[in-house]
């Protein structure tokens, strides 16, 4: 591990922090060194890894009970190309189970706590990734995007949350949450660290059949008109209210053409979402239960009562609720007026977005409507955390790229911002996010410090 | 037999579905082998063990396979094919969904002239042909169920009637032509006993023009003759419920050979809602038309095809030409020898008889196929060659045969290291002759007065006497002249 | 959504609902599904509906066998095996 200082300060460092915030479920830097390449672009990096894709060395929990104890006998694709290229994997992150939820909260091991104040979430599903990098355990680690998974959490943490173009990166080794919508996605320290992992990663896999090629930019990355989602009073808290509007501000000092703009279908996103990732999610976590690996109940008499019990058993509430929404929006009757409706109203909004960027080279939009809220539910209550996806998962039903950016510090937490650009076009978001790196970079929270990785 | 009854009243529907195992080297989704009989657990990886974060990949040749079974059917092909999930927890299933097609498979509407048993052929209705994969094995022993995934995700081709066939025979004679089709193409080796040819039944009656009936599901009919005895026995049950006022249930049934009945399954899927949306794994196939050409080009000559063509062709009889075509490897083993003297005309008649006689006599006896013998086309041609240009006897033929099988050695090297070919000339034969008739005067006086077949006594003599190397032609003619010259007269 | 809903669909999910948890579920989702009504306000007229958010050609793998084994791995990780079949109680 090529970190500059002492490696016993180093994991003194990791130890006290950890203890405070849980980002961690597995932590060993040397167990999989031997994997990643002694040179390459990112040779001795660190990284931690969302504990749903599948790392050789290290579990693969999916931060459930039923998959306790299961050890990885493959490694993924996007894990694979980092190691090819020298990054170390040195754990596994805590995230919400099957990486459904939007506080980690929904862990089946441990509470993962926010940098900047412990009593508050580190954001969901990626949460682990998002306080790991926060706190400067890890320079970059690895979420999935479903719904925003890895914007949202780096938006809480105070650092970049990447989720690429649909395809771009193959999803080999990352744990199906809802098939059409998963990516992999990047939390960093940087926007060049971002773009650095990002193209590490990119590339078709014929394992992964959704897979693409990255075709380049159309024209170069270039960024002049930028369309600024109008925000109706009330929709965002004070503090992101404020700091959205400061970003805006920002950009048209910076000489960008903003265009304000309303998106209509973001009234039916959540709705959409929801239906058609529980749906797939439904069929994609039937393969647990508890026959050929992971947590088998001691009750039941035949295999289809064990079937039954090791998923009521193994299976957290978020995960049964999700599992039995899209059981039923599948069912024969009802398939027509949810599933298939879903479906259609998805091209609309990508129709949508689409005409859009017939106008502007980007979209700018909040990540989500407040800093992060307190554990407990207290501010949030389930219900009104999926709600709140609504800035997020446009981007997960039209296949867009979009990129979480911090923006500011209000009252002690982090705020971020988000931009939206068309299919292929990750170049624009790495521009704007330099150009605004510039001015307002990842900020340090409390006690953190950033180590000089060589 | 028909029920005299049944026939008058009730109009009979049976459909098939029929799944056969595609060859291929590897699985339909992933890189395992795929092949019966190994070691359980071996052939598998993360992917068809259904393990996180998987996927599959979509293997061409299965593709390929499909299309060419979708083509030989005479299959109408969507321009897009579509995989979706068929959504029920198994066991034996790795992610408790099947990905199979539904909604857009590669072939629909298509159909297969069954050749009947009075000759005639009649069209039988595809609805379509569509690719899925395979679940894995349980065996159940004692207390416990033991599972082995090597078989899960092995291609799978399912071939659906529409409910066109009347009668249990008829069933099992769309099987078994359906099955030699299929292993002509050489896309499945069809062995039921392996079960790389699996067939369900459907089976329902109703009163004439009232369209189809209640069916029920006939299961574990491992052989085509275990379909036509489950139909015939399922008929007569629905006949029987039928004419005494009941309602047929519809269900799933099981056929028992050694109770020759079929019963209930235990509802261990009662109506089961499978929930099928288009698989977001694998984007939809749309065939090209370069790809299809050369499909089509290279699907081979179907057996009642080629049947009808060796009759015209050849100038052999039904019953030659059915038995030459039964299986593709006699089938082009038979043209390869005639082809070898295209100017005689006799010898397709001559090949056919031997392969369906001496031949097939010998490969009964071995358990082998003509692919696997010693025997080739070449030295088949050769063995006949030498009989027609009198080099040896035919009975003499027949031996060498049978040492070409056992040696594997060209028979021109047997015929010339066992001096075969070196049989008595004809002056030598004619004092073999002579010597026999003379020894046996009242024999030749009897065949002189009209008792001809005693010529046969003689006939055998002679054989005997030269070791069977003499020609028989040659001994006829000269016991006829030294019969006819009557007793040596001193 | 009335509860003998859902215990259907909890069979259709293989998932053993007790009594307290089903009234708990049942309420949550009955808020989720009564939220998706809003979906019945959009007129789709026209529109095809996006399984996949790319348009690519035919993706087909070479039918060849790949060499890595990983089934030591993959059996150790089953809860009982024996003479490398995976274990269960017998299906009825």
């Amino acid at each position: 591990m090529k970190i500059k200082e002492n490696l016993d300060s180093y994991l003194k460092y990791v130890s006290n922090w950890e203890e405070k915030i849980g980002s961690f479920l597995e932590f060993d830097i040397s167990r999989t060194k031997g994997m990643s390449t002694v040179e390459g672009q990112l040779a001795g990096i660190p990284f931690g890894v969302k504990d749903n894709f599948a790392v050789e060395g290290f579990n693969i929990t999916c931060g459930s009970k039923i998959l306790e104890g299961v050890s990885a006998p493959y490694t993924a694709t996007s894990v694979a190309k980092l190691q090819a290229a020298g990054a170390v994997v040195v754990g596994k992150t805590n995230l919400d189970a099957f990486g459904m939820g939007s506080s980690t909260d929904n862990s089946a091991f441990k509470i993962t706590n926010n940098p900047w104040d412990t009593n508050r979430v580190a954001g969901g599903s990626s949460g682990g990734s998002a306080a790991a990098v926060a706190a400067g355990i890890v320079p970059f680690a690895l979420g999935s995007d479903t719904g925003g998974s890895v914007r949202q959490p780096a938006s809480f943490c105070g650092v970049y949350g990447l989720k690429p173009t649909y395809g771009v990166v193959s999803r080999y080794g990352l744990t199906a949450y809802a098939s059409s919508l998963d990516v992999v996605g990047v939390v960093a320290r940087t926007v060049e660290m971002t773009k650095t992992v990002f193209d590490t990663m990119k590339g078709q896999d014929i394992k992964d059949n959704t897979s693409v090629s990255h075709p380049g930019s159309r024209n170069n990355g270039d960024v002049k008109k930028i369309a600024v989602l109008k925000i109706e009073d009330g929709s965002l808290s004070d503090d992101v209210a404020k700091s959205y509007l400061e970003s805006r501000k920002l950009l048209e000092k910076l000489g960008y053409d903003i265009v304000e703009i309303e998106l209509p279908s973001l009234e039916y996103v959540v709705p959409v979402y929801y239906t058609i990732a529980t749906a797939e999610a439904s069929a994609n976590l039937a393969r647990y239960n508890g026959l050929r690996y992971g947590y088998r109940s001691k009750n039941g008499n035949d295999p289809g009562e064990i079937m039954q019990t090791s998923r009521d058993e193994g299976f957290g509430d978020e995960v049964k609720l999700r599992i039995l929404l899209g059981t039923y929006v599948l069912r024969s009757g009802f398939q027509d007026q949810f599933y298939h409706k879903a479906q259609k109203i998805r091209t609309a909004i990508r129709n949508e977005f689409d005409k859009i960027f017939e106008l502007a080279d980007l979209i700018m939009m909040p990540v989500f409507p407040t800093a992060a809220f307190k554990h407990g539910s207290k501010d949030l209550d389930p219900f009104q955390q999926k709600v709140a996806d609504r800035y997020t998962c446009a981007a997960n039903l039209t296949g867009l790229p979009a990129l979480a950016i911090p923006s500011s510090i209000e009252n002690g937490l982090p705020v971020g911002v988000q931009f939206t650009a068309p299919a292929f076009e990750e170049d624009r978001l790495f521009n704007i996010a330099k150009v605004l790196e510039k001015d307002f970079p990842s900020p340090l929270a409390p006690g953190t410090k950033n180590w000089s990785i060589i | 037999m028909k029920n005299s009854k049944t026939k008058a009243k009730y109009q009979t529907f049976i459909g098939l579905e029929v799944h056969i195992h595609l060859i291929t080297e590897s699985k339909v989704f992933c890189g395992c082998r795929n092949v019966f009989g190994s070691e359980p657990n071996t052939n598998v990886c993360p992917v068809c063990m259904g393990y996180p974060g998987v996927l599959p990949s979509l293997n061409e040749e299965a593709v390929k396979k499909a299309y060419q079974v979708a083509m030989a059917l005479n299959c109408h092909l969507n321009e897009k094919a579509v995989f979706e999930r068929k959504n029920y927890f198994y066991p034996d299933m790795p992610k408790n969904y099947q990905i199979s097609q539904f909604e857009f498979p590669f072939g629909v509407d298509g159909y297969f002239d069954l050749e009947l048993a009075d000759g005639s052929t009649r069209k039988i209705r595809i609805h379509d042909v569509h690719l899925e994969e395979d679940a894995g094995k349980m065996i159940h022993e004692g207390s416990q169920s033991k599972l082995d995934y090597n078989r899960a995700g092995t291609p799978l081709l399912e071939i659906v009637t529409e409910p066109d066939l009347v009668t249990g025979e008829e069933a099992e004679a769309f099987v078994q032509q359906f099955r030699q089709m299929v292993r002509y193409l050489g896309v499945t080796d069809g062995n039921m006993e392996e079960g790389s040819l699996r067939c369900d039944a459907n089976v329902s009656i109703n009163e004439f023009g009232k369209g189809l009936g209640t069916k029920t599901e006939c299961k574990n009919l491992n052989s085509s003759r275990f379909i036509k005895k489950a139909l015939e026995y399922e008929i007569k049950r629905h006949t029987k419920v039928i004419n005494s006022g009941d309602k047929i249930i519809q269900e799933t049934r099981l056929w028992d050979e050694s109770s020759s009945k079929t019963s209930s399954m235990r509802t261990k899927e009662s109506s089961n809602d499978y929930r099928y949306f288009p698989e977001p794994d694998l984007p939809p196939y749309w065939p090209e038309t370069k790809f299809l050409a050369d499909i089509k080009e290279s699907l081979v000559e179907l057996p009642g095809i080629r049947k009808n063509r060796f009759i015209d062709e050849y100038g052999i009889n039904q019953q030659q030409a059915l038995f030459l075509t039964s299986e593709k490897s006699m089938a082009d083993f038979f043209e390869t020898v005639v082809e070898g003297d295209i100017e005689d005309k006799s010898l397709p008649g001559t090949v056919a008889s031997w392969l369906s006689g001496n031949v097939q006599k010998i490969l009964n006896n071995s358990g082998q196929g003509i692919e696997e013998s010693s025997l080739s086309p070449r030295r088949l041609l050769s063995i006949l060659n030498m009989i027609k240009k009198d080099k040896i006897s035919t009975g003499i033929g027949k031996k060498v045969l049978g040492l070409v099988f056992e040696a594997d050695k060209d028979p021109e090297d047997i015929v010339k290291n066992m001096g075969l070919d070196e049989g008595p000339d004809e002056s030598e034969i004619f004092r073999i002759v002579s010597d026999i008739v003379d020894a046996n005067p009242k024999v030749a006086e009897a065949i002189r007065d009209g008792a001809d077949k005693q010529i046969g006594f003689f006939m055998g003599q002679v054989m005997k006497a030269t070791s069977g190397k003499a020609n028989p032609g040659k001994i006829q003619k000269l016991l006829r002249e030294k019969i006819l010259t009557g007793p040596e007269k001193n | 959504m009335k509860l003998d809903e859902l215990y259907i669909t909890a069979r259709l999910a293989k998932l053993d609902l007790g009594e307290k948890e089903a009234e708990k579920l049942s309420v949550e989702v009955s808020r989720m599904l009564e939220y998706f009504a809003v979906m019945e306000k959009v007129d789709v007229a026209g529109l095809d509906a996006t399984v996949q958010t790319l348009d690519r050609g035919n993706i087909t793998r070479s039918d060849v066998v790949s060499s890595l084994d990983v089934t030591g791995r993959i059996l150790a990780n089953a809860p009982e095996t024996e003479d490398r079949f995976i274990i269960i109680p017998k299906v009825l």
